[in-house]
């Protein structure tokens, strides 16, 4: 939800989405651009933006000089940090045109050799066979509809030994046609906000790790570390409302806080959540 | 007739999600390798063809249809 990568179809396009109205997100979402690890609990939206990446980051390993293929880079925000605070050469890696852009000139301002980015989709990245130490993917597995693909090509770019980190929404049970169709106005609305993401069980992921040839080493569901994210997206809402309705109009904000709400009850009767994973190759 | 409606139906339907399709053939699968529809999609198509038709095969039948000729079908025998 916090990067910008998109699928292999042409007919979806969430680099375009995330384009729009990231400026807003900024505000909503903060720096960071993606969920908070809530622990310990009752810290702010920013510390556990950072938790969350700690707990990335715990899995990682990453020593100086490795190095880092960020997949659905973003604005590059976390491939900068990796870089700046770690000493990994980083490669950054997104669809979206302005994403690059935005992401070279923010490495550029603070002077990093280390993180460097390209436009590339994260399901055949062309990237040669064996040529990082960490794959790293932070909330953009979702937005590719070809997981395996994503997967089989994290596996092909690793050296042996090397590292897959990921971290993503989930689905926690299968959802009955029915069902779909009785809440399909919720569904509707998570699309028309987030763009065309598919959620995947864990379990999923470790089977399609498995079938890549990794080790899956770690898979965590941190479901309820994140549930709080929700509120503190409504409470910038709050704050920020009359920047975020001049950015994407007061049916845009009334979406997304809508779309928080419908999120948690989604978190709260287990429908969706939030996994962490790591495999090693 | 009523297959030809629930054709008209599909194609509104494909065109409204911006769905790139070729001819709507009977063997056509609605999912992978076909139509490429999500669960959210079907779903939304399926209201859709009850709203015009009255009813539709996804939410009173058993078995999902998986192809165009499936669903059309459906209103064939109705």
């Amino acid at each position: 939800m916090g990067t910008s990568d998109a699928g292999p179809s042409v007919s979806h396009q969430p680099d375009a989405h995330y384009d729009r109205v990231h400026e807003a997100w900024r505000l909503i979402l903060g720096e960071e651009f993606h969920y908070g690890y809530f622990r310990p609990e009752g810290i702010g939206l920013a510390d556990a933006a950072a938790a969350l990446t700690a707990q990335m980051l715990a899995r990682a390993e990453i020593q100086p000089g490795e190095r880092v293929l960020d997949i659905g880079c973003g604005t590059g925000h976390q491939s900068c940090k990796l870089a700046a605070e770690h000493g990994a050469q980083v490669l950054g890696i997104t669809t979206s045109g302005t994403g690059v852009a935005a992401a070279t000139a923010l490495a550029a301002s603070r002077g990093l050799d280390g993180a460097r980015f390209e436009q590339r989709d994260g399901t055949d990245n062309g990237l040669p066979d064996a040529s990082f130490d960490v794959t790293w993917a932070l909330e953009s597995s979702h937005l590719m509809r070809d997981r395996k693909a994503l997967l089989a090509e994290c596996a092909r770019v690793l050296v042996p030994g090397g590292r897959l980190v990921l971290c993503d929404i989930i689905s926690r049970r299968k959802i009955p046609f029915l069902e779909v169709r009785e809440r399909r106005e919720e569904f509707a609305l998570l699309r028309a906000v987030y763009g065309d993401a598919h959620m995947l069980p864990l379990d999923e992921y470790a089977a399609m790790l498995t079938e890549v040839g990794l080790t899956v080493d770690d898979l965590t569901d941190i479901s309820d570390e994140t549930l709080p994210t929700f509120a503190a997206w409504r409470a910038n809402c709050d704050e920020h409302a009359e920047e975020i309705t001049r950015l994407i109009g007061a049916d845009g904000l009334d979406e997304y806080v809508r779309s928080t709400e419908v999120l948690e009850a989604f978190w709260n009767d287990r429908t969706f959540g939030y996994g962490i994973l790591k495999a090693t190759k | 007739m009523t297959v030809d409606r629930a054709r008209a139906v599909i194609v509104e339907f494909l065109q409204r999600a911006n769905k790139e399709y070729g001819e709507l053939t009977d063997d056509l699968s609605l999912y992978g390798g076909g139509l490429e529809l999500d669960s959210l999609e079907a779903a939304e198509l399926s209201a859709l063809l009850e709203d015009e038709l009255g009813s539709d095969p996804f939410s009173t039948s058993d078995v999902l249809p998986e192809t165009v000729g499936e669903v059309l079908a459906f209103y064939d025998a109705a």
